[in-house]
């Protein structure tokens, strides 16, 4: 099965998680289990890590001289934005010296790619080695949707999972109560009540999501998700064909001409972001990462008012489509000791828990999320902390483990651009189904 | 060669070897790199394999390149026609003495100092459909909202309208260095004749810039051709792929899709394009030399 | 004494006309640049606002505030300076005198194969490069950058020069030649005093383009080098709205070469002026 094209069933995920955290006390065990471990043990030495710019990676950068005392190791960081970022891994690993030792990936988008380009260490070894990996390392507490993305078909643990993103639906209270509308059920409720909601004399849209090409992919998934059905099967299969995915791609449709601002056809995260911070969308489908700004009174009209749920139940299945970004080691680096110190740093608890308490995103570890004070004194509310744990109780990846994840993005992205445009979902989605598959099948060879 | 005479024939070569020297040392591999990888298929692992020629197969048969093709041939013409036209106009107006010529020049010649990745940003933002500046503008105006780059027919031309903004003042300083050397004399005897402002820009002034305005032609050709930067910030290609050029649907290929055989026989084939039309300005170029 | 007035009315019709033109040609600039300083100074919740709010009610300088704390705009602003710089002057050392030699070669298709270094998609170079810099070691080093930028700085100087050339008078030069002088001589001591509005122009616009090239600096630049392009585009935040920062970002990148033109406006008005409209 190694060889093929994978998208591990849910089932067969958590086995393995389940067996890796079954793992886990030996490991602990083999670790000198004293508060004696050598964090010097690289000082002196430079390590380079290439992060993607957000607020999750200023908030760690912004730590950087902890780690630098912690350990005597120097760290020489950048972090760009998140496009670049993509392409000079990309070109970095396949050019064969990537200048830096370690890197963040898009585990939704980069985690197979990397498993065929052999980029990055397992990281296995060195936790099961106690002189490498600190006693309160705690590998058993990072949760099983952080694990799913960072370990491998073969089962290799070639990442260690930062975040874990959930999509979850926003919407603004204050328009819900004006309409007297309640927080739709179904997925199928979320048209009503846009319909209900939206207000074009005003300014008001009912419902607003990415209809630009490549971004709005997700948002198409996180419906067929509704109806119990990946993208590609576990057998590499395209389901992007079938009448769940057409039905996916229908809502879509509806839902970005019906109840959305005009020009949602060319609306990334950021006029989303727009139009939903300034009153002028009564829902939006996005992230779990937006609530610090929206929070945020200098930034947001809605500041108080927002409203976080978990994305309804679809007709066959009840889902919260998943994303990840994980810390990896390169394959080639010199200084993998240095770097696994900064993986551990880096994913600690503090560290996860402080990008919790900030609202930078939700973390890949169990630990902050029942940390009882960070929720009782969080600005983001209750609602956002249930909303966060009921998502990972149910989450499950939003994009196929392939290579072509970009191509994928791409061409469906095309499709359902079409139909936002008129075009007949059935039809755009063959059509994208044809064209995709040689691709796919391609991608594998070799 | 001290003893050089006018009309013995003298050695120019040193002049220009060293320029050509550093810009073939430039672009000299990336172009094997390129012709050799278009016949070949790298993938991610690493390995190379020969394909020969089964790149420009596929490159022949894909829509999307031919849709790419042609827009980036509307796009060209577009944004070569109206910047080359302003800019001429703008030369002529401010060629004439007025007061603040010099600051106001400086002002209009700003949009070509401003990093275009930059300026792009806030474009996008002034185009939001919702809460963009320039519906705002339209609706004081008594306008309909228009929907800008959010709308796969209008997406090209507001592109453009960023690239007027942008460029015009280049042509325009291009021209401007052509008046600024212009002899006085046939002025001077067109007045005598009493010749019209027209006439004398028809038949005095039009003909003695037209080198430079072939060189603004040339320029603006080739740089919207290249246009990437403000495509790039602003559309992506999109929506859809209403406002994917060749060089945006070579970006993908190369830099989001990493294939880069494919990414070079698309270079290759543009690059002949852009060759071919090169030597047609140049013919042009020739024919419009001026001698003094 | 009736022409005299009827002349003076086509004066004011002139006037007006020109005024207008003025007005029309550099309000589009005018207004995009107020309207990026407007942004600059207000706070994000102002910036979203409608309708939109011109000028700002509170100004404040958090925004400039927050792009130097989080970027190190000084160090970005010298990888800028030498990279631009770097490529200018070795564009000028080695293009004025091409520029020169083609002129008087009268060979403009020689003068081609430089400027296809100039039509060669960007992005083509950039894998290549890359691989290259790195056989020679040069990857993140401010060389890189100031090789690669030679692509855009040589050609345009190349050809502005080449016009320039193309159109002084020979007799000069031939004076000169025939008084002993060499190739050089004549070139450094008669030509080149007499093309420096050229010269101007070739130097300014090889230095915009190179300061505001974005895709080379963004492939072939490490962290150490990064230019200022890049930079501004890096304000960019995912999941964070800030047009505020961005566009503070963007004038401070501008404003060196804003200062550069303003200072050498007046030397292009007076070069050009002295070079061309003498009697």
């Amino acid at each position: 099965m190694s060889d093929r094209i994978i998208r591990p069933s849910r089932r067969h995920v958590l086995g393995g998680a389940g067996l890796v955290t079954l793992g886990a006390p030996a490991l602990v065990r083999n670790a000198f289990a004293q508060s004696s471990f050598n964090w010097k043990r690289f000082a002196g030495e430079t390590i380079n890590v290439l992060d993607v710019k957000s607020s999750r990676s200023d908030l760690t950068f912004a730590k950087h001289k902890e780690f630098e005392e912690l350990t005597g190791i120097k760290v020489s960081a950048e972090a760009i934005p998140e496009q670049q970022q993509r392409q000079k891994t990309l070109i970095e690993f396949t050019s064969g010296k990537p200048s830096f030792d370690i890197v963040v990936l898009a585990l939704h988008v980069q985690k197979r790619i990397a498993a065929k380009g052999k980029w990055l260490t397992d990281l296995r070894p060195m936790i099961a080695d106690g002189t490498l990996t600190s006693p309160d390392f705690d590998f058993k507490d990072f949760n099983a949707a952080g694990l799913t993305f960072s370990t491998q078909s073969d089962g290799t643990l070639d990442t260690l999972p930062k975040f874990v993103d959930y999509w979850i639906l926003y919407y603004n209270k204050e328009l819900f109560a004006q309409k007297g509308v309640e927080y739709p059920k179904t997925m199928d409720d979320i048209l009503a009540a846009a319909r209900k909601l939206n207000d074009p004399a005003k300014g008001i849209a009912g419902f607003v999501s990415r209809g630009l090409k490549n971004a709005n992919v997700p948002v198409w998934t996180t419906w067929m998700l509704g109806q119990g059905m990946d993208t590609v099967d576990k057998n590499g299969n395209l389901m992007t064909n079938t009448p769940e995915a057409v039905w996916g791609a229908e809502l879509y449709k509806r839902l970005n001409t019906e109840v959305a601002p005009p020009g949602t056809i060319g609306f990334n995260w950021n006029e989303c972001q727009t139009s939903f911070a300034t009153g002028r969308a009564a829902m939006w489908l996005d992230g779990i990462g937006f609530a610090a700004p929206l929070e945020d009174p200098t930034k947001s009209r809605v500041a108080g008012k927002v409203g976080y749920g978990i994305v309804p139940a679809g007709p066959k299945a009840y889902h919260s489509p998943t994303f990840a970004d994980g810390y990896g080691i390169a394959q080639g680096s010199a200084r993998k000791g240095a770097a696994w110190l900064y993986l551990q740093w880096a994913t600690n608890k503090a560290n996860q828990l402080n990008m919790l308490k900030n609202g930078a995103g939700s973390p890949a570890r169990n630990s902050p999320l029942s940390d009882i004070d960070t929720i009782k004194t969080s600005k983001f509310g209750k609602e956002w902390f249930d909303t966060v744990l009921g998502s990972a109780a149910i989450g499950r990846p939003g994009l196929p483990v392939i290579i072509p994840v970009t191509e994928f993005r791409d061409i469906f992205g095309v499709a359902l651009t079409n139909m936002i445009g008129g075009a007949d979902p059935k039809t755009e989605l063959a059509k994208a189904t044809e064209a995709f598959k040689p691709v796919l099948e391609q991608s594998e060879k070799g | 060669m001290s003893t050089a005479v006018a009309g013995m024939s003298r050695n120019y070569w040193p002049f220009i070897l060293p320029a050509l020297i550093a810009v073939l040392g430039v672009i000299v591999f990336p172009w094997i790199f390129t012709l050799y990888m278009s016949v070949h298929d790298w993938n991610v692992s690493g390995t190379v394999t020969f394909v020969g020629f089964e790149n420009y197969q596929k490159l022949f048969t894909d829509q999307r390149f031919y849709e790419a093709v042609g827009h980036t041939l509307y796009f060209t013409v577009l944004a070569v026609v109206f910047p080359v036209g302003l800019g001429l106009a703008a030369a002529l107006t401010f060629h004439r003495e007025f007061k603040g010529r010099g600051f106001l020049r400086g002002i209009f010649i700003m949009p070509m100092m401003a990093t275009p990745v930059a300026v792009a940003l806030v474009w996008t933002m002034m185009f939001h459909p919702q809460l963009g500046v320039l519906n705002y503008l339209l609706s004081l105006v008594g306008l309909p909202p228009a929907s800008w780059v959010y709308n796969a027919s209008t997406v090209i031309p507001t592109l453009v309208i960023v690239e007027i903004w942008h460029w015009t003042p280049l042509v325009m300083l291009i021209v401007l260095g052509g008046l600024a050397n212009l002899p006085s004399e046939p002025y001077e005897a067109a007045e005598i004749d009493g010749a019209t402002a027209f006439q004398k820009f028809r038949h005095i002034t039009f003909p003695l810039i037209l080198p430079n305005l072939m060189i603004a032609l040339i320029l603006r050709t080739i740089d919207a051709l290249k246009a990437f930067d403000t495509i790039y910030v602003i559309s992506q290609g999109g929506p859809g792929t209403a406002s994917e050029t060749m060089n945006i649907f070579l970006y993908l290929q190369a830099f989001a899709f990493f294939k880069l055989g494919y990414a070079s026989a698309v270079v290759v084939i543009f690059f002949t394009v852009v060759i071919l039309l090169s030597l047609l300005l140049l013919h042009v170029r020739q024919k419009t030399k001026w001698n003094v | 004494m009736a022409g005299y007035h009827k002349s003076g009315t086509k004066r004011w019709i002139d006037r007006l006309g020109l005024w207008l033109a003025v007005t029309l040609l550099v309000s589009p600039a005018i207004l995009f640049f107020l309207w990026m300083i407007s942004l600059s100074l207000k706070t994000e919740i102002d910036n979203i606002e409608w309708p939109p709010i011109f000028i700002p009610t509170a100004p404040t300088l958090a925004n400039y505030v927050q792009v130097f704390a989080e970027n190190n705009f000084g160090k970005y602003l010298l990888n800028s300076l030498l990279v631009t710089g770097g490529a200018t002057l070795i564009g000028l050392a080695v293009g004025i005198p091409a520029g020169y030699g083609l002129a008087k070669m009268k060979a403009t298709k020689l003068a081609g194969v430089i400027m296809i270094a100039r039509m060669t998609p960007a992005l083509s170079f950039l894998i290549p490069l890359f691989i290259a810099f790195q056989w020679l070691g040069l990857i993140n080093t401010i060389w890189a950058l100031v090789i690669t930028h030679l692509v855009i700085t040589i050609p345009i100087i190349v050809w502005v020069m080449m016009g320039t050339f193309e159109g002084l008078p020979q007799d000069l030069e031939d004076a000169a030649l025939i008084d002993g002088a060499t190739l050089w001589q004549s070139f450094l001591l008669v030509a080149m005093p007499l093309s420096r509005p050229g010269i101007v122009v070739a130097t300014i616009l090889s230095f915009i383009f190179s300061w505001n090239n974005f895709i080379f600096g963004v492939v072939l630049g490490g962290k150490d080098t990064k230019t200022l392009p890049v930079a501004v585009y890096s304000v960019l935040t995912f999941e964070q709205l800030s047009w505020g920062p961005l566009a503070a970002a963007a004038l401070l990148v501008t404003a060196p070469v804003l200062i550069v033109t303003i200072i050498a406006q007046r030397q292009i008005v007076v070069g050009l002026t002295a070079g061309g409209l003498k009697d």
